[in-house]
Order: structure tokens, then C-alpha cells, then sequence
């Protein structure tokens, strides 16, 4: 799989540059809350890769325990409660 | 509450996007909430069966991710994606699955990258994580929708855009389920 990266060094019209592609790293690496504080000199790519990897799956895995949540709240929602008025509300 | 006024969707702002997956999603819950039949009795304690909660959970996270790459729409790839792959899953439940079988076939490279998100709570334990090392890259190719098929630089662009986007998500969902008591 890493053999597509020198494949993709013969097309010469999406040919990116190292700084481009550090530049996205360190744009990577601000979005992560780990890696924010420190120093982008300190931190190299692969350390960035994984730490979004990481970090991706653990919002997927939020994004699960909140629908989970979500879920069991619908279902204890009365339909004329208050919540489901204003709910209504907003989109109507 | 007021309601949201002038949505322009033209501009890709955060505080628009936010809006925008905001109502698409709240419709889709009422949308799930009025399809869930009441009980037919009240005065029973059991309101609703695990297996239904499970159930609803899983169209949850589904509309979650379908709100969120439909607000997006069609500016980024990994939105794009991860629609095509909403799309076809849908068809499959309807009844088309031989046509989607075959479309299953040309997008395989499609699925890798969304599998996690299609994946219900008993799957994942089974399919597991991949215990065989393999280099950052790969790993962010199979968690972003459409990965594969992207070039470095645009993988990490997308993948930027991603991250915040299920930011964007997270925060969302947590506020709604923070509003009831």
C-alpha cells in the first residue's frame, strides 16, 4: 500500500512537495487536542497519524455512546411532554 | 427558542454547518421517534425491549453521520463518499440486494473506509481491531470515508475536515441529549 505513494510520483500534475505535506501535518496536528500544546517540531508526522487515528475512533466512539443515550431518551419521551413541543417547534 | 433565521447554504462557515446538520438531524429523530409505535399500555414497566433501544440507537447513529455528510453535500470527498455508501446500504435493506450486491462488488474500497460507521455494537466486537501493524497511512486511508482512493495530500485535507466536522457532531448530539433532564 505504501508503493502507491511512489506510484503516484510519475503523474506529474498531482505532484505535492514535502513542505505541502507538512504544512497539512501540522494543520492535522492543531486539530488534535493531544498535539495542540506542544511544539510541531517536537512531533513527527507518523506520531500526528496516529494521534488522529486515535483520536477518530474515539469519536466514533463517542458518537455511539450519544446515540445510545439518544435512543433510550426518545423512548422515554412522552409525545406531549414539553421537549417534544419545543422540538416541534423548531422545525415547524 | 428561536428559531434559526436566513440559512444560506452557500457558505461552508462552522457556525452554518452546525446549523444546517442541527435541523437535518432533529427532523430525522422526530422522523425515528414517530415511526417507534407507543406502548400499548402504559401501565406496563417495560417501555421498550433492549433489543429495540439497540435498534434505535443504530438508526440514530445513522442519521447522525447521513446529517452531517448531507449538510456537507457535495464539496468534499469524504462527504460524498460516505453518502454513496449510505445510499447503497439504504438500498440494500429495500429489497434491491442483488443490484446492490454488484454495486457492493465496485465500491469495496468505499466500504473499508466506512465500515466503522456501519458497524452495529455486536459486529464490532466481532470484527475487532487489526491486530497486524501497519504504517499511520493505512490505518487514516480505512477510517476516512473514501480514503483509499485519495493521494496523500488530499487525504490530509480531508481528513482535517472530517475531524472537524465529527467535532462538530459530538458537540451537537451532546448538547441535545444534555436538554432533557
Amino acid at each position: 500500500m505504501s508503493s502507491r505513494r511512489s506510484h503516484s510520483r510519475q503523474s506529474g500534475s498531482s505532484r505535492i512537495t514535502e513542505d505541502q505535506i507538512a504544512d497539512l501535518v501540522s494543520k492535522l496536528q492543531r486539530l488534535i487536542p493531544e498535539l495542540r500544546n506542544r511544539h510541531s517540531d517536537k512531533v513527527s508526522a507518523s506520531k500526528v497519524l496516529q494521534e488522529t487515528c486515535n483520536y477518530i475512533r474515539s469519536l466514533h466512539k463517542e458518537v455511539d455512546d450519544l446515540s445510545e443515550r439518544l435512543s433510550e431518551l426518545l423512548a422515554s419521551l412522552e409525545t406531549d411532554s414539553d421537549q417534544a413541543a419545543i422540538i416541534r417547534s423548531l422545525l415547524m | 427558542m428561536t428559531p434559526p433565521a436566513r440559512l444560506n447554504a452557500s457558505a461552508s462557515s462552522p457556525c452554518r454547518l452546525r446549523t444546517r446538520f442541527v435541523l437535518r438531524f432533529l427532523k430525522t429523530l422526530v422522523k425515528i421517534k414517530r415511526s417507534t409505535p407507543p406502548p400499548p399500555s402504559p401501565s406496563l414497566s417495560l417501555t421498550s425491549s433492549p433489543e429495540k433501544i439497540g435498534r434505535h440507537s443504530q438508526r440514530i447513529k445513522l442519521a447522525a453521520y447521513s446529517s452531517m455528510a448531507r449538510a456537507v453535500g457535495q464539496r468534499r470527498a469524504w462527504s460524498r463518499a460516505l453518502m454513496l455508501k449510505l445510499k447503497l446500504s439504504d438500498k440494500r435493506k429495500n429489497r434491491y440486494r442483488w443490484l446492490a450486491a454488484r454495486k457492493m462488488k465496485q465500491q469495496k474500497t468505499l466500504r473499508r473506509g466506512c465500515g466503522r460507521i456501519l458497524a452495529t455494537k455486536r459486529n464490532r466486537s466481532e470484527k475487532g481491531s487489526p491486530s497486524r501493524s501497519c504504517s499511520g497511512v493505512d490505518e487514516l486511508r480505512r477510517l476516512v470515508p473514501g480514503g483509499e482512493a485519495m493521494d496523500l495530500g488530499v487525504l490530509l485535507e480531508e481528513t482535517a475536515h472530517f475531524v472537524r466536522c465529527l467535532e462538530t457532531q459530538v458537540r451537537v448530539m451532546s448538547i441535545i441529549a444534555d436538554c432533557f433532564p
